[in-house]
């Protein structure tokens, strides 16, 4: 008989595929992967600690750089958090424009996660043709917002800019783009026979693990677990905003979830184009003394700030929970146990779109 | 050159379990077992793996909601706590002090009783 | 200098391979540098190739505050890059630690103080054509003499 020897592969920290640091070293016999662990601490740097006795000012512009991905939420769920605190409200119209914003990132998020799977499943030409359509988002934005990545749009009592008629023009015509693309796009994800069979039935989450690791976001969403944070938000209740579920909880499923959610964004910001009220864009008010937790749906899943400030707004305890920690975890001990290539290793982990400078901050 | 990725991991482990969400975790999971926060974070960081650390926090508050939900002793002992949520025992060996506590009860010992009892054997077992 | 030599130099200052290595950012930089891949930055037509292999690579980008894991690493894996050599600084974070140089932190930068960094692009984030320029710029002032330099 074939002696078999197990082996502890280690990938990482610098790996081709992956985009920030992270080393897994995965137990194989043979080409089965029996366990994976993860080692974690290129990427610690320790933000909750800086922002501890900072006043909100700060505080914000340090929220938005937990993660340059989806900076967009960090800021909104801070912000949504210091209100909730301080008691300030927000004009219609800054509430509307917040919506869209986070909607876009949202859109630019899963562009960027779909673009490196199938960069990381070697399909460059699908690969390029989404990063390519995520750079009219990235135009979106920055024409709303001002600034590509760190944005800081949001602030206590409202937005920064209103929205101008050029702008939404602008805006209408490239999600109509966005939304001819991406549908190409999909379809060719979803028949490609090649990318079916790297990605059908590889890597499954059950309802039951999901539930066990507290997986969030499209991670969950495609083991069946109907949970979106977006369903308790004011304005998206406005909106009849309604979470897709897939059942299967592999890897395609977790794609094509995240495609469909592009789709769903792209009605969202239809629908607040044309309920958009007119009114001012900023309130009034001062940031005071409070603790709360404030939730928000990030693109990767439920983020939850821990809030406590003094009179003076300044931050006194804080503690953020980034769904890349419940996903990533969900990803390493349910997922990759039992893939049985070790090709496949890289692909499972992309797939659920970790992101490990939120994991660590 | 060497090995020079292998590095002592202790340091950035504990810098995850004393943020403040980890924390309340440690210390609640610290008192069902029965132990000093102290022992059960180099417990925690001897077992387990980083993102198991990182996730602590998300894990209990899941186990709290969801877990154990059937038994009252299970709950006490925490029996998917510690060998599904938090892999520390594995369950022939958590089944087996529960098998014992179950005894113990019907012997006629209060279930509190039999309970802490049981919690002592399952903090021993766990000791390194 | 002989004419193999400059049609050595000439030759690779127009095909550069790149790395990038993440010594803890926020991501927003990382994404900039992915960013350029996209059509419509083209960085191919450059001749500048993209990968994440140190050991093929002639310029590393930086990116990140240098976190504890990486004082060890970015070095050895700096060492593990075949000559000439250069390394670019891509975000305020690696050189001087942008936000997280702050009391509290558990950052060690700069990260000059343990590889020799050619430039830097200040940005939080730079923009992809502020990246891909620092690029084009660097790469041939680092490799236009290096035949007849080197030892
Ligand atoms: S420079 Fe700014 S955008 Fe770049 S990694 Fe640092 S904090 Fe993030």
């Amino acid at each position: 008989m074939k002696k078999v020897v197990d082996v502890s592969i280690p990938l990482g920290p610098v790996h081709p595929c992956w985009k920030e640091p992270a080393r897994v070293k995965c137990e194989t016999r043979g080409e089965k992967v029996l366990a994976a662990e993860v080692e974690l601490g290129y990427m610690k740097k320790g933000i909750e600690r800086i922002m501890k006795g900072r006043p909100w000012q700060e505080v914000l512009f340090l929220a938005e750089r937990v993660c340059g991905i989806c900076s967009v939420i960090h800021n909104m769920v801070f912000i949504e958090g210091m209100e909730a605190v301080s008691g300030i409200a927000v004009p219609d119209r800054a509430a509307y424009l917040r919506v869209i914003v986070n909607e876009l990132d949202r859109i630019q998020s899963h562009l960027l996660a779909n673009f490196s799977f199938c960069y990381t499943i070697e399909h460059e030409t699908l690969a390029m043709y989404l990063l390519n359509t995520r750079e009219r988002a990235m135009d979106c934005l920055e024409r709303i917002t001002g600034a590509r990545v760190n944005k800081a749009f949001m602030i206590p009592g409202g937005v920064r800019f209103d929205l101008r008629d050029n702008d939404r023009a602008a805006l209408l015509t490239d999600l109509d783009w966005i939304q001819n693309e991406v549908d190409r796009y999909t379809r060719m994800f979803d028949t490609g026979p090649l990318i079916a069979t790297r990605t059908k039935g590889v890597g499954i989450l059950t309802q039951e693990q999901a539930r066990i690791a507290r997986a969030v976001g499209p991670t969950a969403r495609a083991s069946g677990i109907a949970e979106d944070v977006r369903l308790a938000h004011p304005t998206y209740r406005k909106l009849n905003f309604a979470p897709l579920v897939r059942m299967e909880g592999d890897n395609h499923a977790r794609i094509m979830l995240r495609f469909g959610e592009i789709f769903q964004s792209i009605g969202l910001i239809h629908r607040c184009l044309s309920d958009l009220p007119e009114g001012p864009i900023r309130g009034g008010g001062t940031c005071g003394a409070g603790e709360t937790v404030s939730r928000g749906e990030a693109p990767r899943g439920e983020l939850s700030y821990f809030i406590l400030s003094d009179e003076y707004g300044r931050i006194v305890d804080i503690a953020i929970r980034t769904p890349s920690i419940m996903n990533i975890d969900a990803c390493t001990h349910f997922m990759l146990p039992g893939v049985t290539s070790l090709a496949d290793v890289t692909s499972v982990f992309v797939s659920a779109d970790p992101c490990i400078a939120c994991n660590e901050r | 050159m060497g090995i020079y990725q292998e590095k002592d991991l202790r340091m950035l482990k504990y810098h995850i379990l004393v943020s403040p969400r980890h924390d309340h975790a440690v210390r609640d999971v610290a008192g069902i077992l029965g132990m000093g926060v102290q022992p059960l974070r180099r417990l925690l960081i001897e077992r387990l793996d980083m993102q198991y650390l990182e996730n602590l926090a998300g894990r209990y508050d899941q186990w709290v909601e969801h877990g154990d939900r059937k038994d009252p002793l299970d709950r006490a002992l925490g029996r998917e706590l510690f060998t599904r949520y938090l892999p520390l025992v594995d369950s022939s060996g958590m089944d087996l002090i529960l098998a014992e506590a179950r005894a113990s009860v019907e012997a006629g010992i209060p279930a509190s009783e039999a309970a802490t009892r049981a919690r002592a054997r399952l903090a021993e077992v766990l000791r390194p | 200098m002989n004419l193999l030599q400059d049609a050595k130099n000439w030759v690779r200052a127009r095909s550069i391979h790149v790395a990038y290595v993440d010594v803890g950012s926020c991501n927003g930089c990382d994404i900039e540098v992915l960013a350029c891949l996209a059509p419509r930055y083209d960085i191919e037509q450059y001749g500048i190739l993209v990968h994440n292999n140190p050991r093929e690579a002639d310029i590393l980008l930086v990116v990140g505050a240098m976190t504890p894991q990486w004082i060890d690493k970015l070095p050895a894996l700096w060492a593990k890059i075949p000559a000439p050599k250069a390394a670019i600084a891509i975000g305020n974070c690696p050189i001087s630690g942008c936000v997280y140089n702050r009391r509290e932190t558990y950052i060690l930068g700069p990260v000059s103080k343990y590889i020799p960094i050619a430039a830097e692009v200040p940005g939080c984030p730079p923009r992809p054509t502020e990246i891909l320029s620092a690029v084009l710029s660097v790469a041939p002032t680092v490799f236009r003499d290096y035949e007849v330099k080197r030892p």
